[in-house]
C-alpha cells in the first residue's frame, strides 16, 4: 500500500527526473527502481493497469452479448434490432474508455514512436472506412423500413375479419413485392429464387407491377453509395494489418489501439452482415478474430456464430441477417403460399394459423417501427464518436509535425 | 371529381351493380384489353365513369343497410379498383418524369463567392501578382452583373411545377379514393418511389456525385475545390427549387388529406437524396486540416449558413428531424474546421523552417504568402468574426520554449479575437523572419531584409481597409517604427565604417616640421574609402529593395550622408593629394561618380549584369 503510494507520488515529480539519474539517497534508489518499471515506450505502471482494466471491460461487455442472462435471450435474440442496439452501446462504451486510456492527456511525442507510428495511421484509415460503413448501413436500414411498410400492408389486409378474397389479393400483391425486395441481392440482380415466386402467381400482370414497385424501393440501396463501392471490400481493407504479427499480442500503448481496432472492425462487420448493403459477397471469409486473444474470446465466439449464419444464408440471396428480417421472410413466404392458394371458405385451423402468423408479422413491424429509427440514431452517434476520436488523434499526430505551407 | 351525394337506396343498388360492372371491366388481371389501355390516358368521360363507380362502391360500403354477401362483394370489388387505381396512379407519375431544365436554374449566381483563392499563391513580382488578382476579381464581378438578365437567382425558395396541373388533378382524385379505402400505404409508396427516381436523375444532371468519405480524403485539394464550388451551386438549386417543389407537389397531390400523408410521401422521395447531398459537405468538414483549405471551407460554411433558413422550411416535419440536425452539425463542424485551420496556419507560420536566405535580401515568399492569406481572411471578416471566439494562444505548447514571441494583449483592449489573431500572425511572421535574417552572413543584409519585409507587411495592411481596421493604427505605427529602425540599422552597419574614412580626426599632425595634414594618412584614407565603397557598391548593387519608393528613399538617405561628407572631404584635402604623385590613384571618384554609383544600389543586379555595367 505504501509502495503504491510512493510510486504514485513519484510519478508526479519523477517525470522531471531523467531516467539515467543516479543518486545514493533513498529516494534515488526508488527512482531507479521506478525506472525499471517503465516499459520500452515510456508507459507508466499505472497506465499499464488502466490498459488491463480496459481489456477486461471489453471482454466482459462482449461476454454479455454472447451469453446474456436467460430472461434477456427471448426478447433480444442474436442479430435482432434490440441486440444490435446493445452491440452499439458496447461499442460506445469501449470507445469512451479508449479515449480515456489512450487519448486524454497523451503526450504527443509518444505517438510518433514505433510501433505507434505505423499503427496510428492504419487506425485512422480504418476509422474513415468505418464512417463510410455507418452511412451505408444507415441507408440499408431505410431499405429495411421499405420492407416494413410492405409488411404493414400485408398485416392491414389480413387482419380484417372476416378475410375476404379482395383483402387476400391485396396481401398477395404486397407479399410478392416484399419477397422480391428481400431476394434482390446487393448487386440488384434478381436471384434465381425470385423467379420461383412468379410461377406461383397466375395473375401475371400483378406480378409485373409489384416487381417494378419492389425494384423501385430497392433502388434506394444505391442512392447513397457509388456504383463501385463495396461493403465487403471495405471490411477486407479494414482487416488488413489487423492481426497481430506472428500472433503475438501488442503490449504497451499499442495494445489499446489494437483492441479498439478489433472492436471497430467487428462491429462494422456485424452491421454489414445484418442490414442490406451494396456488395457483401464473401463477407464471412474476410474477417476472423484470432482465437488466442484473452480479451477477445467472446467476440470471437460471436463472430463464429454470425459467420456460420451468413454462410447458410449467402446462397439464398437473403436481405441480411437482421433477425426481424429473417422472420419476416419466413412469414412472408408462408403467407404468400396461403394467399396464392386461397379459396374461400378456408378451414378454421388454417385461418387460425394464418392469424397467428399475421400477429407475429404485426409484432415484427411494431418492433421495427419502434427500433429502426433509434438504431439509425445510434449509428449516427457512433459516427460522431469516431469522427471525434479521429480528430483528437490527428491533433496529437500533428502536434509534432508542422503543416507545410504551400508557399 | 367529387364523390356523389347520397341518393336513395334503390337507385343506390343499381348504381352499385353498374359500378361493379365498370370496375370488373377494367380488372387488369382478368382481361387483355384492360391491360393494354390506361383509363386516364383515354377519354375523360371514361375517367369520370370509373371514379364515380369507385365512389358508389365506397358509399355502399359505408352504408349500414347492406347484406354481408354484398359487403363481401364490395370488398373484393374495391380491391380490384384499388389495384387498378394504383397502376393508373403509377402510370400518370411515370408519364411526367422528364427532369427539369436545371441548366438555366443553376447558372451564374450572384450570391456565389467572388473570393479568389488564387490570391494566396506566391507571385514572383509582387506588383504584377496583385494586379492580376485584382483583374480576376473584377472580371468575376462584371460577369455576374452582366448576366443579371439572363438567369434567375437561387437566393430563396422558388417552387416550380414539376408536373402539369391536369395530371396533378388526376393524381389528387386517385389519392383521395385510395386513402379513403384504406390504401394509403400503397399510394405513398408508388408516389415516393417514382418521384425518387426523378430526383435521382436531377441529381445526376446537377453533377452531384456519390463520393464516399474515403474517396474525399484521398482527393487532391485542388480537385476538391472544384467539387465544392459545384456543390454549393447544386445545393442551392436542390434545396430551394427541387426539394421545395417536390414538397409542394406532395402537398398538392394529397391536398386536404392532412400533413402526415404528404410529409410521408415527401420523405420517401427526398430522404436518400438529401442525405447523399449533405454527406459530401460532411466529408469536407471532417477532412484533415491544412491552411490552404481555409477559404473554400469558409465558402462552404457561408453557403450552408445562407441555406439554413430554407432547410428549416423545407425539412420542417418531424420525420425530417435527422436531416435538419445533420445540416446543423455540418455547419458547426465547418466552423470548428475554420478555427482549427487558423490555428494550424499560425503554428505553420511560426515554425516555417526554411533556412536558405532569400538572395538580395528581398521579400521572402513566406511574407507574401502570409500577408496575402490574412488579406483574404479580412475579406471573409464578416464570417470569421462570428467564428473566431478565442484569443490566440500565445503560450507555446511546450512550456519554457524560447522559440515563441511574447505578445502583450493588455494594450490591445477592445479588439475582437479575430483582430488579435491578425496581429498575432504578423507578430509571429516577424519573429520567424527575424530568425531567418540571422542566417545572412552580412549583418547589413540582415537589416535590409527585415526592412524590406516589414515594409511589405505595412503596405499590405495599408492596402486593405478591413485589415487595417483590425490591425489598428497603433500597431501600424509600431510596425512603421520597426521598419525605420531596420533602415537605420542597415545604414549604421554599412556606412558608419565607410564614413569613418572621411572623418577629420587623425589626419592633422601637429608639431614637428610640417604642421597640417599627414599625406600618407590621407592617402590611406582615400585608399580605404575607395576599397570600401567599391566593395559596398559591388555587393549592394546585387541586393534588392523591390519597392520603388522605399528604394529611392533609402538611396536618398544614403546620399544625404555620403555625398556632403565626401564633397567636404574632397574640398578640404584634394590639394594635398594633387600636390603628390598619382593623385588619380587616390581621388578615384568624383562626387558625380559617387552619385551615379548610388543609383546602382538595391537594383538586384546579378553579378554578370553588374560587371557589364561597370565596364561600360
Amino acid at each position: 500500500m505504501l509502495l503504491v503510494f510512493l510510486v504514485c507520488s513519484l510519478n508526479l515529480w519523477g517525470k522531471e527526473m531523467p531516467a539515467t539519474e543516479y543518486s545514493s539517497s533513498f529516494l534515488g534508489r526508488i527512482t531507479i527502481r521506478r525506472n525499471q518499471v517503465i516499459s520500452m515506450d515510456g508507459t507508466h505502471e499505472l497506465e499499464l493497469e488502466d490498459i488491463e482494466v480496459f481489456k477486461k471491460n471489453v471482454a466482459d461487455r462482449f461476454t454479455d452479448l454472447l451469453s446474456p442472462p436467460d430472461e434477456v435471450i427471448c426478447t433480444e435474440p442474436l442479430m435482432s434490432i434490440s441486440w444490435l442496439r446493445k452491440l452499439l452501446d458496447v461499442f460506445l462504451s469501449c470507445e469512451a474508455e479508449f479515449k480515456a486510456v489512450f487519448i486524454m492527456g497523451r503526450d504527443p511525442s509518444q505517438i510518433c514512436k514505433p510501433p505507434l507510428d505505423r499503427l496510428i495511421p492504419e487506425f485512422m484509415e480504418r476509422a474513415v472506412k468505418a464512417l463510410d460503413i455507418c452511412n451505408a448501413v444507415s441507408s440499408g436500414i431505410d431499405s429495411v423500413q421499405q420492407c416494413q411498410k410492405l409488411a404493414e400492408i400485408v398485416v392491414s389486409a389480413l387482419e380484417q375479419k372476416p378475410i375476404g378474397e379482395g383483402q387476400v389479393n391485396r396481401a398477395k400483391k404486397a407479399l410478392s413485392s416484399l419477397l422480391t425486395a428481400m431476394m434482390v441481392d446487393d448487386k440488384e440482380n434478381h436471384c434465381k429464387g425470385a423467379e420461383r415466386t412468379w410461377s406461383f402467381g397466375r395473375r401475371g400482370n400483378t406480378a409485373g407491377a409489384s416487381k417494378e414497385r419492389a425494384t423501385g424501393n430497392f433502388r434506394s440501396l444505391s442512392m447513397i453509395v457509388a456504383k463501385n463501392w463495396s461493403a465487403s471490400k471495405q471490411i477486407q481493407a479494414m482487416c488488413s494489418n489487423l492481426v497481430a504479427p506472428r500472433g503475438v499480442e501488442p503490449t504497451g500503448l499499442a495494445a489499446p489501439v489494437y483492441i479498439m481496432s478489433t472492436v471497430m472492425v467487428f462491429v462494422m462487420w456485424t452491421l454489414v452482415a445484418a442490414v442490406p448493403c451494396q456488395d457483401r459477397g464473401g463477407l464471412a471469409s474476410h474477417f476472423q478474430i484470432p482465437r488466442n486473444l484473452v480479451w477477445g474470446q467472446s467476440m470471437s465466439g460471436l463472430q463464429e456464430k454470425i459467420a456460420e449464419e451468413w454462410k447458410k444464408k449467402e446462397k439464398k440471396c437473403s436481405a441480411g441477417l437482421l433477425q426481424e428480417m429473417q422472420r419476416m421472410e419466413m412469414l412472408g413466404q408462408s403467407l404468400f403460399e396461403f394467399a396464392d392458394g386461397f379459396q374461400f371458405p378456408t378451414e378454421t385451423q388454417k385461418m387460425d394459423e394464418v392469424r397467428t402468423q399475421v400477429a407475429e408479422l404485426a409484432g415484427i413491424c411494431r418492433r421495427m417501427e419502434e427500433g429502426l429509427v433509434p438504431l439509425q440514431m445510434q449509428i449516427r452517434e457512433v459516427f460522431h464518436r469516431i469522427v471525434g476520436s479521429r480528430s483528437q488523434v490527428l491533433e496529437l499526430v500533428d502536434a509534432d509535425k508542422v503543416s507545410q505551407l504551400v508557399v | 371529381m367529387e364523390p356523389p351525394e347520397n341518393s336513395n337506396a334503390c337507385g343506390g343498388e343499381v348504381a352499385v351493380e353498374d359500378a361493379q360492372k365498370i370496375i370488373l371491366r377494367w380488372d387488369s388481371t382478368a382481361s387483355e384489353e384492360a391491360r393494354e389501355r390506361m383509363i386516364f390516358e383515354g377519354d375523360r368521360e371514361e375517367v369520370d365513369r370509373y371514379l364515380k363507380a369507385v365512389d358508389d362502391i365506397q358509399k355502399s360500403m359505408s352504408s349500414t343497410s347492406i347484406s354481408d354477401d354484398q359487403d363481401k362483394v364490395n370488398s373484393n370489388t374495391i380491391q380490384i379498383a384499388m389495384a387498378r387505381l394504383e397502376d393508373e396512379f403509377r402510370n400518370i407519375l411515370l408519364s411526367h418524369t422528364t427532369p427539369v431544365e436545371l441548366d438555366s436554374l443553376a447558372a451564374a449566381d450572384p450570391s456565389s463567392s467572388v473570393h479568389s483563392s488564387a490570391a494566396v499563391e506566391y507571385e514572383e513580382d509582387d506588383h504584377v501578382g496583385d494586379d492580376e488578382i485584382q483583374d480576376q476579381i473584377q472580371r468575376v464581378d462584371s460577369s455576374a452583373s452582366n448576366s443579371t438578365t439572363s438567369y434567375r437567382s437561387t437566393s430563396s425558395i422558388r417552387e416550380i411545377d414539376l408536373i402539369p396541373q391536369e395530371a396533378v388533378g388526376d393524381l389528387q382524385s386517385i389519392a383521395k379514393r385510395m386513402i379513403s379505402a384504406g390504401y394509403l400505404r400503397e399510394c405513398i409508396q408508388v408516389c415516393g418511389s417514382v418521384r425518387k427516381s426523378v430526383v435521382d436523375a436531377n441529381f445526376r444532371r446537377l453533377g452531384i456525385e456519390k463520393l464516399s468519405i474515403g474517396d474525399i480524403q484521398r482527393l487532391e485539394w485542388d480537385a476538391l475545390e472544384t467539387k465544392i464550388r459545384r456543390w454549393i451551386r447544386a445545393a442551392k438549386v436542390c434545396i430551394r427549387i427541387l426539394f421545395a417543389s417536390e414538397k409542394r407537389l406532395c402537398e398538392q397531390i394529397f391536398d386536404g388529406i392532412g400533413t402526415a400523408v404528404d410529409d410521408a410521401c415527401f420523405m420517401e422521395t427526398i430522404k436518400g437524396p438529401a442525405i447523399q447531398l449533405f454527406n459530401f459537405a460532411e466529408a469536407i468538414s471532417i477532412s484533415r486540416r491544412s491552411p490552404e483549405k481555409m477559404f473554400k471551407i469558409l465558402d462552404l460554411h457561408d453557403a450552408l449558413m445562407d441555406l439554413m433558413p430554407d432547410i428549416e422550411v423545407v425539412f420542417e416535419s418531424k420525420s425530417a428531424d435527422s436531416i435538419r440536425v445533420q445540416a446543423a452539425e455540418i455547419l458547426s463542424r465547418l466552423a470548428e474546421a475554420a478555427r482549427g485551420i487558423l490555428s494550424e496556419f499560425e503554428n505553420a507560420v511560426l515554425r516555417e523552417p526554411s533556412l536558405v536566405p532569400v538572395p538580395g535580401g528581398t521579400i521572402h515568399p513566406l511574407t507574401r504568402y502570409v500577408m496575402n492569406y490574412i488579406s483574404l481572411i479580412s475579406d471573409y471578416k464578416q464570417t470569421l468574426i462570428e467564428l473566431i471566439l478565442s484569443k490566440p494562444s500565445t503560450g507555446s505548447r511546450y512550456s519554457g520554449d524560447s522559440t515563441t514571441p511574447d505578445m502583450e494583449f493588455a494594450e490591445l483592449e477592445g479588439k475582437t479575437p479575430l483582430a488579435l489573431h491578425m496581429i498575432w500572425i504578423i507578430v509571429i511572421l516577424q519573429f520567424n523572419l527575424d530568425g531567418k535574417s540571422k542566417h545572412y552572413k552580412d549583418v547589413s543584409l540582415a537589416h535590409l531584409f527585415m526592412m524590406n519585409n516589414v515594409h511589405y507587411i505595412v503596405q499590405k495592411v495599408k492596402g486593405s481597409p478591413e485589415l487595417r481596421e483590425m490591425i489598428g493604427d497603433d500597431y501600424l505605427r509600431k510596425l512603421t517604427g520597426k521598419l525605420r529602425q531596420a533602415a537605420t540599422s542597415y545604414q549604421r552597419a554599412t556606412w558608419v565604417r565607410v564614413l569613418y574614412c572621411l572623418r577629420d580626426e587623425g589626419l592633422h599632425v601637429s608639431g614637428g616640421f610640417s604642421s597640417g595634414v599627414s599625406r600618407s594618412a590621407l592617402r590611406e584614407r582615400f585608399k580605404t574609402f575607395n576599397a570600401m565603397f567599391e566593395e559596398v557598391h559591388r555587393t549592394q548593387a546585387t541586393w534588392l529593395v523591390p519597392d520603388n519608393q522605399l528604394r529611392e528613399e533609402l538611396r536618398i538617405s544614403i546620399s544625404e550622408k555620403l555625398i556632403p561628407a565626401y564633397r567636404s572631404f574632397l574640398g578640404r584635402f584634394r590639394s594635398h593629394i594633387e600636390s603628390g604623385k598619382h593623385p588619380e590613384n587616390y581621388m578615384k571618384y568624383s562626387v558625380e561618380d559617387l552619385e551615379s554609383a548610388v543609383l546602382d544600389f538595391f537594383e538586384g543586379y546579378t553579378v554578370s549584369q553588374h560587371l557589364k555595367r561597370r565596364s561600360q
